[in-house]
């Protein structure tokens, strides 16, 4: 075999090349820096890998990648593992990745910062863009998973607060691969759904791999471009995510982002009943002042002159008639007869107002028996009702 | 669809009722005004008090595609 050249043609060569490649190095875990990073329209993903003595180019296909919680990004350090393979048109080498993962949470943390850097530079975070959130929703969107935990929370947050509302869920992933695509749509559908007010984009505490779909660029750019306010309520309250910052309003957890998205119920209803105590009292008062009002005017100057007339009339008429009283004074004893029947007449109302108010009055034998010695049990009374008289037996 | 519209209702009872409060504590108002503003009032505790009292929260899922949505709120 030493001795007899063998010629092979370009493409027996690469297979043999290839064959060998690929069964030593069937699978590897390989540590680098990435570089030239790009994400092909067929969803592919095409980089190199990297240290300080040498280059390495990789291809992750979209069935592999899709797996993949972050998205990469120039210079984070990565752990991979996959196989090595030859692309013959190329006469290249490369590895085909089957799982990535950060080279450490530092990586993360670094590409968050990054990241955070950048969007802030472009003014994603300015005040200026924050949105007012509407106080009396009458539809709020909700992007988050709808088995989650977290949806329970804002359903019953809503459901004590404000059940006047309508919730609009677009059930999306919220953490793994392909979370960030699907919240992202879940901004985009909420947009497009009429009469929404105010969107919660929403999750459970986790750990920062879990939380990471919200540290993606498009993620915040969705935020970003949303025509309606977004309330962010991503983990607990320490963690901070980049659509936090992109968020017209940050919240420290999902309920936390209801409660501000929704007025309080008993709020409204002791508004009300508010309104009802203190708009009667209002009325009462300003009726009490009319009154007064008007008791001024009967009282005041200008409207006495005619009772001050009157009076001065009834006067001469009281002097005349004294005249003629004097005149016929043979005729007083009548008067005097008169006034006493005047005045009992006068009684007997008295007596009748007295009756009305419920008393009775008890006659035995033609007399008045007004106190309890004098009632004879033996004897027939007469009860005097205000409205009738009845005896007894 | 009258759902909707008695929430919508509701938002603009809510602000009538907190403009007739208003006007209700100014000195000015002439009392037969104030009269009248205080039964459209009571009215609209009533009526903000009984949606109240009857909500009951509407969940909404949406499907991927927005076609769907439509059926979904048809439905």
């Amino acid at each position: 075999m030493a001795n007899e050249v063998q010629i092979l043609t370009v493409s027996e060569l690469t297979k043999e090349i290839r064959r060998t490649l690929e069964e030593s190095f069937e699978q590897v875990s390989v540590i680098g820096e990435i570089s030239n990073f790009k994400s092909h329209i067929s969803g592919h993903w095409y980089f190199s890998l990297k240290d300080s003595d040498a280059v390495i180019s990789c291809t992750m296909w979209k069935g592999f990648n899709q797996y993949v919680f972050f998205t990469p990004q120039d210079g984070m350090k990565i752990i991979v593992n996959g196989k090595l393979t030859v692309y013959p048109p190329r006469g290249s080498y490369q590895l085909d990745i089957r799982s990535m993962k950060p080279a450490g949470l530092g990586e993360l943390q670094e590409a968050f910062e990054k990241l955070k850097k950048k969007l802030e530079a472009e003014g994603l975070f300015d005040e200026k863009f924050k949105k007012p959130i509407p106080s009396y929703p009458q539809k709020i969107g909700v992007v988050t998973a709808i088995d989650g935990a977290a949806f329970k929370d804002l359903i019953s947050v809503a459901e004590r607060r404000f059940p006047l509302v309508e919730i609009v869920i677009a059930p999306a992933r919220v953490q793994g691969s392909g979370a960030a695509e699907s919240i992202v749509n879940g901004i985009r559908l909420l947009n497009q759904y009429p009469g929404i007010n105010v969107i919660i984009v929403a999750r459970g505490g986790g750990s920062i791999e879990d939380l990471w779909a919200f540290n993606e660029e498009i993620v915040a750019r969705a935020v970003f471009k949303s025509k309606i306010p977004i309330i962010s309520g991503v983990g607990h309250e320490v963690d901070f995510t980049i659509a936090d910052y992109v968020a017209d309003l940050r919240a420290p957890t999902p309920s936390v982002a209801m409660e501000i998205a929704t007025p309080d119920i008993s709020d409204i209803e002791n508004f009300i009943v508010e309104f009802l105590s203190s708009s009667s009292a209002n009325i009462e008062e300003m009726v009490e002042s009319k009154k007064e009002d008007v008791a001024a005017f009967y009282s005041s100057y200008g409207f006495r002159i005619p009772l001050d007339i009157l009076s001065r009339k009834s006067q001469q008429v009281d002097l005349s008639l004294n005249k003629i009283i004097q005149s016929i004074e043979k005729f007083s004893m009548i008067y005097d007869k008169r006034i006493s029947l005047l005045a009992k007449s006068l009684d007997a109302f008295d007596i009748q107002r007295v009756l009305k108010r419920g008393f009775v009055l008890v006659r035995q034998n033609s007399k008045f028996v007004t106190r309890a010695v004098d009632f004879n049990t033996e004897e027939k009374a007469m009860l005097k009702f205000y409205d009738g008289e009845i005896s007894t037996h | 669809m009258t759902k909707k519209k008695t929430k919508s209702n509701f938002e603009q009872d809510l602000s009538r009722l907190e403009e007739i409060s208003q006007m209700l504590e100014e000195d000015n108002v002439e009392l037969e005004d104030a009269i009248s503003l205080f039964e459209e009032g009571v009215k609209l505790s009533k009526s903000c008090l009984k949606t109240l009292k009857e909500a009951e929260l509407k969940i909404t899922e949406l499907k991927k595609e927005l076609g769907k949505i439509s059926q979904v709120e048809e439905d």
